[in-house]
């Protein structure tokens, strides 16, 4: 009975603490969605393929999104023509690398400064390195689902060079319509690309702020009843499961970092939210799995692959998840036997 | 997916039936503002979260309950005007069911203003470890000052000092009054009990427990577990599991309530 009330506590203290972020992340993605112009961004990113996937690994920052938002604007980027570099370091790096994920992780691990900032550090090494694995790669296409290499067009914007693109958008073929100055639409472009264009500037600001806080509500009530079962999942292991077999597992440097890793992509717990989760363990728990888990969990789990299936082929995300895997194992074990 | 709002009115139903969804979603977030509401005023927030942070769960609060209300107005202005309609989200692909989300965050919340939380005890304490010596991963402040008055120490200020100069003797003869909740260590003679409090350094998930022995004057009966205590006695070194350690002896034991909170920080 003890055991069950402690549960219970635990999942409240859980959520209790962990829904201010969620709102806080919710409400700025939702404002994001429909005040920021990502075609202005996109202009303003350097074309140095490691600049850019840096730059594409930082934009989270104006994006504080967190896994669930990401995957849509990563998806909307690469429609409005962003380099395969940048999408990717978005990708992975933007759910972890923002304000509000910052700010909850440090909170949670005051105590513990070096995971806030590890946290960041190991996942722009990541999601760069990842990055530019791809974008070797020069026609990103096989690897994208046919229905978004539709949307995104012609061929054209990835081999013609940006400046081009940007000098001359009338010199190309197909019927446009003028916007303001300097703004066309192709109206014969593929439907949903129009209709991405259209909807940033179309509604007044009354609409804007409705469909704000529809989103809010219909990215809270999705993320929250994730947020539930995640916090659920973590007080059920912290009462129930034998505090030998956690201890056993948790201490060893290499078990500890698979144990947590495995969690990570289970649990698939919001990132805005993943650091208290990942605190109540840390007293049971290596700080280098601690790492693992809050830099692996917001790139890939169980939940987001039906959410990244919308933007690439299943081979191209074993290849995301072998990729990431691989490289957050190796830097917190680094950690974890330097530390250790 | 893409259902942009350009296209306002054509997607409304016209009709004057109820919308419902935007019903059960006003419902869910008035009743999660509400349970943080009742968490609150019953101080039982106390129980979950670090102090310095509850700011943050009443902002949540603050916010739920506007989007409720919010939500309420907007299906009720809509509702007089006789269109049904409601803007969607423009970029959407859904994980769980709809239905399962609000469902399930709804029971919570309900579950939350039923449930009234309990402050972990002995069994826990027993369970998580107490210990008199800090772990690694916990809290250790940069400063802390050990002029004041021994009396005035809590049970953490004690495990701290300790923590920074572990000698027992140093201690000796000090006077030490603390409170908290008595656990039994299974090892130890009948004689001593731990006094024993949580700490929290943000929630409840990362509570850990910390205790100072106190070695009971003969002939007293033992205090069961969980008892709150206020305990006055002088510092002493004991040999306890084969460890010299900190202990109080020759206390006086006062049974006082459970605080309102109960936790350390």
């Amino acid at each position: 009975m003890t055991q069950l009330n402690n549960g219970i506590t635990l999942f409240f203290s859980l959520l209790v603490e962990a829904m201010p972020f969620l709102l806080l992340g919710v409400m700025f993605s939702s404002v994001l969605l429909l005040f920021v112009d990502e075609q202005k961004l996109l202009s303003v990113i350097p074309k140095n393929v490691v600049l850019a996937a840096l730059a594409g690994s930082l934009i989270g920052f104006l994006f504080p999104v967190c896994e669930c938002g990401n995957i849509p604007v990563a998806r909307r980027l690469l429609t409005k023509g962003a380099p395969t570099a940048v999408a990717i370091g978005f990708l992975l790096a933007a759910p972890t690398v923002n304000p509000v994920v910052f700010w909850a992780t440090w909170i949670a691990f005051r105590d513990q400064p070096e995971i806030v900032f590890l946290r960041v550090g190991f996942t722009l090494v990541v999601a760069v390195t990842i990055a530019l694995i791809f974008s070797a790669q020069a026609d990103v296409r096989p690897f994208l689902q046919d229905s978004l290499t539709r949307m995104m067009g012609d061929p054209e914007p990835v081999a013609a060079t940006p400046a081009e693109a940007e000098i001359s958008p009338l010199l190309k073929s197909g019927t446009f319509l003028m916007q303001s100055p300097g703004q066309v639409l192709q109206l014969d472009a593929p439907p949903a690309q129009v209709l991405a264009q259209v909807a940033v500037a179309a509604p007044p600001m009354a609409t804007r702020l409705r469909m704000m806080v529809d989103n809010m509500v219909l990215e809270l009530r999705e993320l929250g009843a994730v947020l539930v079962i995640g916090s659920a999942i973590a007080a059920f292991v912290q009462v129930a499961v034998p505090r030998e077999v956690i201890l056993s597992l948790g201490q060893g440097p290499v078990t500890s970092i698979v144990a947590m890793m495995a969690l990570a992509w289970v649990v698939s717990i919001c990132s805005t939210v993943d650091s208290f989760f990942a605190l109540s363990f840390a007293s049971t728990f290596t700080s280098g799995s601690l790492l693992a888990f809050l830099v692996f969990g917001p790139m890939i789990d169980l939940k987001n692959i039906s959410l990244l299936l919308t933007v690439f082929k299943g081979r191209a995300i074993l290849y995301l998840f072998v990729l990431a895997a691989q490289l957050v194992f190796l830097l917190t074990l680094v950690m974890n036997l330097y530390t250790g | 997916m893409t259902s942009t709002s350009s296209s306002n009115g054509s997607r409304a139903s016209g009709g004057r039936s109820l919308p419902w969804q935007a019903l059960v979603d006003a419902a869910m977030l008035l009743l999660w503002g509400l349970m943080l509401l009742r968490f609150t005023v019953t101080g039982k927030l106390y129980l979950l979260l670090h102090p310095d942070y509850m700011w943050l769960a009443h902002l949540a609060m603050v916010l739920l309950l506007a989007m409720g209300v919010s939500r309420l107005v907007q299906v009720g202005l809509s509702y007089r005007r006789g269109t049904g309609q409601t803007i969607r989200s423009q970029e959407h692909t859904a994980l769980l069911p709809r239905q399962f989300s609000v469902g399930l965050l709804i029971a919570i919340a309900v579950f939350g203003l039923i449930y009234t939380p309990r402050p972990f005890a002995s069994e826990t304490a027993f369970q998580r470890g107490i210990t008199d010596v800090l772990g690694q991963t916990r809290s250790r402040p940069q400063r802390f000052s050990l002029g004041g008055e021994s009396e005035e120490r809590t049970i953490v200020d004690w495990v701290r000092t300790l923590n920074v100069y572990p000698e027992p003797d140093a201690y000796a003869g000090q006077i030490a009054k603390v409170s908290g909740f008595v656990t039994h260590i299974p090892d130890w003679p009948d004689e001593f009990v731990m006094i024993s409090r949580f700490v929290l350094t943000c929630c409840a998930a990362d509570a850990y427990p910390v205790g100072l022995p106190v070695e009971l004057p003969p002939g007293t009966a033992r205090p069961a577990p969980d008892t709150w205590l206020e305990i006055k006695g002088t510092v002493q070194t004991s040999t306890l599991d084969g460890k010299r350690q900190l202990a109080i002896g020759d206390p006086t034991l006062t049974e006082i309530p459970e605080p309102r909170t109960p936790y350390e920080y």
